[in-house]
């Protein structure tokens, strides 16, 4: 199958050009230096005493949030950087003129590249945020309450993010297709944080301005629900007694009220396959 | 339109914005044929193999290969391409490339293939080697080799040897000579005039999107005017009719000139195509 001969092309570039082994390298070094900072914590004494567990165990969920928000921009980027070379690296320099002059689909080659791409992510996430969970089990005996959730609602930010990259790469150079998708990543983060503040304060203007910005480029959702699955249920109670319109996320970045409801997560879905296909539109009309 | 012509096309045309990069291009090319596409940079040749090949729309016009409309998938089939700007994954080896390309086309026995087209191309001691280590010329080579894979019943050539050196062209120039024997048809688009004087059957001449000239090498540059005649103190033109050139050299000999060569005195390609392509 044409899609899945371009899909593990990709996997195998992002191998042969020692991508894989530079980020496993780095995330190694991360998850090592995060491991002695945990091990420092259930060391560290507060006058002559080490932390009781319960507190050790909440300082430990509070660090794993801010790691995973770290985490999640890290991927964000990640997908942005590589999903636009993926496609527009070879309509730069050519190298798809050769193949496309070959009897197959515009499509085959854009959707490999994109399950391509989309697989190293997923792995990416899978790999480095699963090995960082199991050393904070392993150090500190904290787990969040739903971790494969949380690590699929990240993929999935990465998904949206990727999709844009590879839909902007179809027209625009490969650089600006990358820093276009980063940074409506940055702008969907932001609208989270002005709905949020719109509903604290009560502002119609300001929440709608949010979530109109949410629902353009749904990756802030997606955080929410990752959030959500990392925190302790007592979190996610403190979030919702503090939150005038608990529902609809809490009333800070780092902490969630609820999960994204569910007709949000099927617009994301939604939005993913509209965005692909007009990728496939602009991909199949476009002269080499 | 004959449905076994290679190529036909009708008024072709494609235009970028207020340019025409080409301009109405209708075209007959029969199975075997070796074309030649000539033209200064810039005259549409490429864009003209980009339309035959559905890499580019067209503005307007039609075209088939062996009977197939353009842009359509199936009817890429046929054809091998190696394109101007040609550039092949340098993390990959000479083989793997080819493999790929192998597995795109759905080629059985690909291995042998790939060895043949890399024997081919004079590239098959360091088929295993990355595409990254390769100079320009082997490069170019490989493009070749791609284009040649799977035996296509027309191969586009775009600007074929112009990272060869002068022996990779002999090279080329001899494949060329190999295919027109195997009956595949060849789309060559060059500016190096003498090369497709060489090696095409037929000459296409385009000029800012425009075909200026078309038609066979013999009938463009025209029947032998005259001679030239090599004396003692050198080249002489002699204006005459074939029929009359006897009786020219009896005359000359009878003069006492020492005739050192005689040669017809036709127009070379190049003389044609400046005075085709240049302004005014």
């Amino acid at each position: 199958m044409t899609v899945l001969l371009f899909a593990a092309l990709t996997l195998r570039e992002l191998m042969r050009r020692r991508l894989a082994a530079a980020v496993g390298f780095v995330t190694l070094a991360i998850v090592a230096f995060t491991a002695w900072g945990f091990h420092r914590l259930t060391v560290a004494t507060v006058g002559g005493v080490t932390l009781p567990e319960p507190a050790l165990r909440a300082t430990a969920a509070g660090i794993v949030i801010l790691l995973a928000f770290l985490f999640s921009f890290v991927l964000a980027i990640g997908a942005a950087l590589i999903g636009a070379p993926a496609l527009g690296e070879s309509l730069a320099n050519g190298e798809i003129l050769a193949v496309l002059a070959r009897p197959i689909r515009r499509a085959e080659l854009l959707a490999g590249r994109w399950l391509g791409t989309l697989v190293a992510l997923v792995l990416f996430a899978a790999v480095a945020g699963g090995a960082e969970l199991l050393v904070v089990r392993a150090i500190t005996g904290y787990v969040p309450p739903h971790p494969l959730g949380a690590l699929a609602y990240l993929a999935g930010a990465a998904a949206v993010v990727t999709t844009a990259a590879i839909a902007l790469a179809t027209r625009l150079p490969v650089i600006a297709a990358g820093a276009v998708a980063a940074l409506l990543f940055g702008l969907a983060w932001i609208g989270g944080i002005v709905e949020t503040i719109g509903l604290a304060l009560n502002n119609d203007r300001l929440a709608d301005a949010g979530t109109l910005v949410a629902l353009a480029f749904p990756s802030d959702a997606l955080w929410r629900g990752a959030l959500y699955d990392l925190q302790p249920a007592v979190f996610s109670a403190l979030a919702a007694t503090m939150s005038p319109s608990a529902a609809a996320g809490g009333v800070n970045p780092f902490s969630a009220a609820a999960p994204p409801p569910a007709a949000l997560l099927a617009w994301t879905a939604g939005w993913v396959l509209v965005v692909f296909g007009a990728a496939l539109a602009s991909f199949r009309t476009r002269d080499l | 339109m004959s449905a076994v012509d290679a190529i036909v096309a009708q008024g072709l045309a494609k235009r970028y914005g207020r340019v025409d990069a080409l301009h109405d291009l209708s075209l007959r090319v029969a199975p075997g044929e070796c074309v030649g596409f000539l033209g200064p940079n810039g005259a549409g040749k490429s864009t003209a193999v980009k339309l035959l090949l559905g890499l580019v729309r067209p503005t307007r016009g039609t075209a088939t290969l062996f009977g197939e409309p353009i842009g359509d998938r199936h009817t890429r089939r046929a054809a091998g391409y190696l394109p101007e700007l040609f550039r092949y994954p340098d993390w990959l080896s000479a083989r793997e490339v080819l493999a790929f390309h192998a597995r795109l086309i759905r080629l059985g026995n690909a291995g042998r293939a790939i060895g043949a087209v890399l024997d081919e191309v004079g590239l098959g001691a360091r088929g295993d080697e990355r595409v990254g280590t390769y100079s320009k010329g082997m490069q170019q080579r490989l493009g070749i080799a791609v284009a040649l894979l799977g035996e296509p019943r027309i191969v586009f050539l775009d600007e074929p040897t112009s990272a060869l050196d002068p022996v990779g062209r002999g090279e080329v120039r001899a494949l060329l000579a190999r295919l027109r024997e195997r009956g595949t048809t060849v789309f060559l688009n060059s500016h190096l005039l003498g090369e497709v004087e060489r090696v095409c059957d037929r000459v296409c001449v385009l000029d800012r999107g425009r075909v200026v000239a078309e038609g066979s090498l013999d009938g463009l540059l025209g029947a032998a005017r005259g001679v030239r005649v090599r004396l003692d103190d050198g080249w002489h033109d002699y204006d005459v009719a074939a029929e009359a050139i006897p009786d020219l050299i009896a005359r000359l000999v009878a003069e006492g000139a020492r005739i050192h060569a005689v040669e017809p005195r036709t127009a070379t390609l190049e003389e044609r195509f400046l005075a085709l392509v240049r302004p005014g």
